[in-house]
């Protein structure tokens, strides 16, 4: 789900917008305040930590292809049902008669099935899970970047323009907020997932993974565009942004020229943590069918197929939850850490 | 109208994750031991649709009402092939037809009476059949073969003009517009229960279902939660007036309670708290019950068959050459585990069990000569979608065909329809890109032709509710078909629907992979070698007995 703002530290609608971020500090030193704010993150080790683990978490899917072709030789959609995997001197099914898939075989039979079968068609789990998890942090960042381009569009404009151009925004992002995001989320995903979408020169079929994209990205902009909003209207008090209307720049330029570095910080904090939100909001919609469509895998799709197994194979859905946890709350923790370093009074 | 009992039959054999219901065990102690009374409790993971029986169509309904409505001919209470036998039920014998096929005329068992105490009459049959076109069954569709009766559901007549009966002989006469050979097995059909006039005729008396002509009686509902059965204190009337063919109660009560979760229904029976599931054993819990439980778990047999249609009329399945080669790159084996063992493997369209039925595999599973032929045919258009619903594991068998189609060069897109709009969706033309999918069917009656007939013949192919989903019309197979309808079933029928079922084979409109097999699993104290399972109507609870 959406991360609530009111957990994320900063200034909401109702909340004072922190200062704008001055061009040096005044203690002296030489550095820019980008700079200071990335030795503040180095100094938070957990965070750093936990980016570490991210990178790793990159690395890993960005490793499937090598990984399907020069170990585990199988791709993440091939089904090897009555296929027979040798080792330990042995012919193992890949899904026995009983149709209960092969558990973790590790590098017994050269990395083959790692981590097992995924189900009753015999795909490699490891591969899938390489893959999968790819998708995930595609449609995780993918749609955090539209949710944030979005977000920040309409808190610009209902920051700046005030008036009907705030009132109509700011209760369309209320209304949207006010909906239960999940249910309908999952009722446009069934809905998207059949039928595809054409609206124009829009036309996305059932099954592309752009229909999760579009639904997680409408639905999460409230949660980044309100507290912007918030922010824009206090920054449009400052005398910064007078001086510059008073020399005759264009509402444009203020907005994008003169607010929007000062709002640089909040959006780079709040794009880390949608990711990890949408990654989450991903994997309940294909958990629940709504998402990615078979035969590409998600995470969240894993844990569905693993759920059906999950008294005799309980890690075919363990494994892929573990994945998730790790990468949320490895976003979620660095996000934490950006916020502390580029913004160190909301502490 | 058969889509609603399909679909529901899946459902029912599908783990559903949910919440359980607490169920409690029987009492034995109430006269239980020797099969001498006792009360039992039943689990279903779907409750019955109706309580009603000229509205019940699914499995559930059929399983739990078959023990309380006999309708004037009935199935022999016998499992396997013996079981598709009709056999007189409240008609005194087996119907006179006419030379030209269209009379039947039956004699109803005289001194009769239903569980409150009303007297059965032959005009209750007629009662009957008019509820189904006024209550709008779904079973209705099989008697519009009765003189008039299109005109009475279109409110054009005030009676079946095809039916005649009399009170006071019992006797009744039905006129057909054309011969049909599979009349009788209709007759044997709840649809066709007598009822009095005392139940709602275009109304679902659900809520109070009309008195019983079976072993049972209903003496509670409370739909969809829980339902019981008591002995049926005038069915020895029944049995009085020679209704041998219709068997006895064992126990004195039945609890039906829907139970959701699967898994839960399991461990009930393990701890016997319940004493008997109607569906499957989850998949991932078959295995432990088939080790564990093996003296109280067995795998029955019922008439089905699980197949790929192949949309015939455009490209690239136009082309015999492709439908027949994509026939042997299936592989029914593959199919079985999929399916968790719980499916035989087949590749041919009358199941094991049917009338007709002859062993038959023109396509041995072989991958290289799918290639060859595919490449000889060189089809020009080699985008397809495949379609398949979301019940587990038929998404999964969806899957496994999709990859099959893929490895054999063609660019697949796989599209999968919740359970519940599926067959209306790949039953509507206008739905785009319907070119290959998965689909079932469980028979609506013992009969051959019940596999041609709506599944196959051009006249099935419909623009709505269409059950010809590969589109196939051979007008001399039409004719066949028609001609196969007329008859009565006997050997030189039976052995003209095998070659029939060769003939289809032949142009390979179907990849049929298998027949679903469902199970029996009862509490320890529950005699499972006299339960009788039937293959339409599944388990015969008046076969439960205690040891």
């Amino acid at each position: 789900m959406p991360t609530d703002p009111q957990t994320v530290g900063q200034a909401g609608d109702s909340g004072a917008a922190p200062e704008a971020v001055p061009e040096q500090l005044s203690n002296g030193s030489e550095h820019g305040p980008w700079y200071l704010a990335y030795k503040r993150f180095l100094r938070n080790r957990v965070a750093v930590a936990f980016l570490i683990l991210f990178f790793l978490i990159v690395v890993f899917v960005l490793a499937a292809p090598i990984w399907a072709s020069d170990v585990a030789h199988t791709g993440p959609n091939d089904t090897h049902t009555l296929e027979k995997l040798h080792y330990d001197g042995e012919g193992h099914d890949v899904v026995n008669p009983a149709g209960q898939p092969l558990g973790p075989v590790l590098f017994k039979a050269g990395g083959k099935f790692f981590l097992g079968a995924d189900s009753r068609l015999g795909r490699d789990e490891m591969v899938r899970l390489m893959y999968g998890g790819r998708i995930s942090l595609f449609i995780g960042v993918v749609s955090g970047l539209i949710t944030t381009l979005l977000a920040v569009i309409l808190g610009l404009l209902a920051g700046y323009y005030k008036g009907w151009v705030d009132a109509v925004i700011a209760r369309t992002l209320d209304v949207l907020w006010s909906l239960p995001v999940f249910l309908i989320g999952l009722a446009l995903g069934i809905s998207l997932a059949v039928g595809g979408l054409k609206i124009g020169p829009l036309e996305l079929s059932s099954g592309s993974i752009w229909n999760p994209i579009l639904v997680i990205s409408i639905f999460s902009v409230p949660y980044i565009a309100r507290p912007i909003r918030g922010e824009v209207l206090a920054l449009g008090e400052k005398e910064f942004v007078e001086a510059a209307v008073a020399q005759g720049a264009s509402p444009l330029r203020v907005m994008f020229a003169e607010i929007l570095p000062n709002l640089a910080s909040t959006i780079i904090v709040f794009f880390t943590l949608s990711i990890a939100a949408n990654m989450l909001f991903e994997a309940g919609l294909s958990f629940l069918g709504a998402g990615v469509q078979p035969p590409n895998s998600s995470w969240g799709t894993m844990i569905s197929i693993g759920e059906e197994l999950l008294t005799t194979q309980p890690l075919l859905a363990i494994i892929p939850g573990v994945m998730i946890m790790l990468t949320v709350l490895s976003l979620n923790i660095v996000g934490d850490g950006l916020r502390d370093a580029l913004d160190p009074k909301d502490r | 109208m058969y889509t609603l009992r399909k679909v529901v039959a899946i459902a029912c054999i599908t783990p559903l994750a949910g919440f359980g219901v607490a169920a409690c065990g029987g009492d034995k102690g109430a006269g239980g031991g020797g099969g001498g009374g006792g009360d039992i409790n039943v689990a279903l993971t779907s409750f019955p649709d109706y309580v009603d029986p000229q509205l019940s169509y699914t499995v559930e309904g059929w399983e739990v009402l078959w023990n309380v409505y006999t309708p004037l001919l009935t199935y022999k209470h016998a499992k396997g092939k013996e079981g598709t036998q009709v056999v007189p039920g409240l008609a005194e014998k087996m119907p006179d037809i006419s030379p030209d096929g269209k009379t039947y005329k039956l004699k109803l068992r005289p001194n009769m009476k239903y569980s409150d105490g009303t007297s059965i009459k032959a005009s209750d049959f007629t009662y009957g059949i008019q509820r189904l076109f006024k209550a709008d069954s779904g079973g209705s569709v099989f008697f519009d073969v009765i003189v008039g009766a299109k005109d009475y559901a279109d409110g054009k007549a005030n009676t079946i003009s095809g039916i005649k009966t009399d009170d006071n002989t019992g006797d009744i006469t039905i006129e057909l517009t054309e011969a049909n050979g599979t009349f009788e097995n209709v007759l044997g059909l709840m649809f066709a229960a007598p009822v009095p006039p005392s139940t709602p005729l275009d109304k679902d008396a659900t809520n109070s279902p009309p008195p019983s002509s079976g072993p049972f009686m209903i003496s509670k509902v409370d739909a969809p939660r829980t339902m019981t059965l008591e002995r049926n204190p005038n069915f020895k009337t029944v049995k009085d007036a020679g209704a041998d063919e219709v068997a006895g109660a064992n126990v004195d009560k039945i609890t039906v309670t829907e139970n959701k979760n699967n898994s839960a229904q399991v461990t009930d029976i393990e701890q016997n708290k319940v004493d008997f599931m109607a569906d499957p054993p989850a998949s991932d819990r078959l295995q432990e019950v088939k080790t564990r439980y093996g003296s109280r778990f067995r795998m029955e047999q019922s008439i089905n068959t699980y197949y790929f249609w192949m949309n015939t009329q455009t490209a690239p399945f136009n082309d015999i050459k492709v439908r027949q080669a994509i026939n042997y790159a299936v592989d029914p084996e593959a199919l079985e585990r999929i399916y968790s063992g719980g499916l035989a493997a087949t590749h041919q369209i009358l199941p094991e069990g049917i009338p007709g039925h002859k062993p038959l595999n023109l396509y041995p599973h072989n991958l290289a000569k799918a290639k060859e032929m595919l490449k000889e045919a060189n089809p020009s258009d080699m985008d397809i979608t495949v379609w398949t619903d979301t019940e587990s594991p038929n998404n999964e068998a969806g899957e496994y065909y999709e990859s099959v189609l893929k490895e054999l060069g063609f660019n697949t897109k796989l599209k999968i329809i919740n359970a519940d709009n599926y067959f209306t969706i790949i039953g509507n033309k206008t739905t785009p890109d319907l070119d290959t999918g998965w689909s079932d069917w469980y028979e609506d009656y013992p009969h051959p032709n019940d596999f041609f007939q709506p599944l196959l013949a051009g006249e099935s192919i419909l623009p709505t509710n269409n059950g010809n989903f590969a589109n196939i019309d051979e007008p001399k197979l039409n004719k066949e078909i028609a001609k196969l309808s007329e008859e009565q079933l006997g050997p030189e029928q039976e052995a003209a629907y095998a070659e029939l079922d060769k003939k289809y084979m032949e142009l390979a409109p179907w990849i049929p992979y298998g027949q679903r097999t469902l199970t029996t699993f009862v509490a320890s104290n529950i005699n499972l070698e006299n339960i009788i399972t039937n293959p339409t109507f599944f388990q015969y609870l008046t076969s439960f007995e205690f040891k």
